[in-house]
């Protein structure tokens, strides 16, 4: 199974989408902001990023962008989380370089098959 | 001259007042952050359950279900504004469980009774729980809470009333665009967008409406919802409308209905002379409407005296395909074109940039 790295200021999406994936036997690292999540991906051996977009400070935009610019994380697979209002920011996120997204409101066995659907493509 | 003593004084006051007022806000905070701790620490216990409830399976809900219906009302209260965030961001099967919880819990009747509370914040979550249960005999209540007192209120019963009311609600929405507790238009064409087709009929009552806000926000929703029913009464609000607002709502609105009747005032509206805000979303409105009559007014608009109107003209005649991609490709190449070939231009490269952008997403995506 995986390790997936989610990153979401808000702690409900985080508390869910961890224990769903646990659930499907995934590890996860989970951390509130877009610099712990840069910190997280350089720092440990993760298989998927799942990252909100809009989170304070720096954006899941953002950190998608620096993990396709640096060599070592350049082909780490990326979901985008983003909220329906926001539907605009999902082609800005495959410009950044996002394999994939999820927009809010969500069901979390659609998010845990998304997530297999992303690794199993990757793996290909 | 003013003496010292009571500039000292003033200052001391003025220091006072501030010093009084951060504490105030510390201490607020302080507070805020203290019972968001108890709440957490409340429900802390029954907090995974809840998260298993959201990922089981059906089969494996109903006992789950059951045990959270029968939580204790304390530890209910410290639940409940994680429940309520949840409910607006799960779908699928979560979103049914959580709904099926507020129902076995009777919930919904709690919130209807909490609309009435003298907390506005408990008014306000009593509004948004009753949306998301898109609970219907609520609609009438939440109809009265649009006048309430409080404008977070006021927005929340308007969101609500965008899921669970029905025609009835229509003009009480339409009427909280005025008076001294108004709701914002934004909050308001939502709320009528999402009520759906089915009560568009009533919706369509609106471009009657003696405000300008009610009929500009009408015809928004009426073009948002694509009820072509109504084209012929926008088209004339576009010709006849007193107010340049309702006006340049109706061209918008004409250029996605997408119907030919919108051609004929689209094209009046465009011509030299009208207001160039109007004149500017028409030639746009134009581009969506996709009529192919359009190119030559469009083309002729591309060496018009405002550049605004000239280049909302260039990037309409790039929607109508093949023969507007022609008329910029004649307007470019005019060496004798000026502001017109220039507009031309700009809008060809843009296209070529969008195209590229366009190729690169796709790209990525496979």
């Amino acid at each position: 199974m995986a390790h997936v790295l989610i990153a979401d200021d808000d702690a409900d999406i985080r508390d869910l989408v961890a224990f769903k994936l646990t659930q499907s036997g995934h590890q996860v690292t989970v951390v509130e902001d877009g610099m712990a999540a840069l910190r997280a991906a350089r720092e440990n051996t993760v298989d998927l990023a799942l990252l909100d977009i809009r989170m304070p400070g720096m954006s899941g935009l953002d950190v998608c962008r620096e993990l396709r610019a640096a060599a070592e994380t350049a082909r780490l697979p990326v979901i985008m989380i983003t909220a329906r209002s926001q539907e605009g920011d999902v082609e800005v996120g495959f410009a950044a370089g996002a394999d994939d997204y999820i927009i809010k409101p969500f069901s979390p066995r659609e998010l845990s098959s998304r997530v297999t659907a992303v690794l199993n493509r990757v793996e290909r | 001259m003013i003496p010292t003593s009571l500039v000292s004084a003033a200052l001391l006051g003025l220091l006072a007042v501030v010093l009084a007022q951060s504490l105030l806000i510390v201490g607020n905070r302080f507070v805020r952050r203290h019972r968001q701790r108890r709440r957490e620490r409340i429900a802390a216990p029954v907090r995974g359950p809840l998260l298993q409830l959201l990922c089981a399976e059906e089969d494996e809900q109903t006992e789950l279900l059951y045990r959270l219906a029968e939580i204790d009302r304390r530890t209910w209260v410290a639940l409940e504004p994680t429940l309520t965030a949840l409910l607006g961001k799960v779908a699928g099967g979560a979103h049914t469980a959580l709904v099926r919880l507020y129902e076995l819990r009777g919930a919904a009747v709690d919130a209807v009774a909490d609309l009435s509370s003298r907390s506005a914040a408990r008014r306000g979550r009593a509004a948004q729980v009753l949306g998301q249960l898109c609970h219907r005999p609520a609609a009438p209540s939440l109809c009265r809470l649009l006048a309430d007192h409080d404008p977070e209120v006021r927005l929340a019963a308007a969101r609500a009333l965008g899921r669970c009311g029905g025609p009835e609600s229509v003009p009480y929405l339409l009427e909280s665009l005025h008076g001294p507790r108004t709701v914002p238009p934004g909050a308001v064409t939502m709320a009528l967008v999402s009520l759906g087709p089915e009560v568009q009929r009533s919706v369509a009552a609106g471009l009657e409406h003696p405000e300008p806000l009610a009929r500009a926000v009408t015809i928004e929703v009426l073009g948002a919802t694509g009820v072509v029913s109504h084209a012929s009464e926008i088209a004339r609000a576009l010709r006849e409308d007193p107010q340049i607002e309702v006006r340049i709502k109706a061209a918008r609105a004409l250029g996605r209905l997408g119907m030919p009747d919108g051609l004929e005032p689209l094209l009046a509206a465009v011509r030299p002379g009208g207001p160039v805000a109007l004149r500017m979303v028409g030639a746009g409105a134009l581009g969506s409407l996709g009529a192919v009559a359009a190119t030559g007014p469009l083309a002729k608009l591309l060496g018009d005296p405002d550049p605004h109107v000239a280049a909302a003209a260039a990037r309409a005649l790039l929607q109508l395909g093949p023969e507007g991609r022609a008329a910029l490709r004649a307007a470019a190449d005019d060496r004798s074109g000026g502001p017109a070939a220039a507009q031309a231009r700009a809008a060809l490269a843009e296209s070529a940039v969008g195209g590229a952008r366009h190729d690169v997403r796709a790209e990525v995506a496979l």
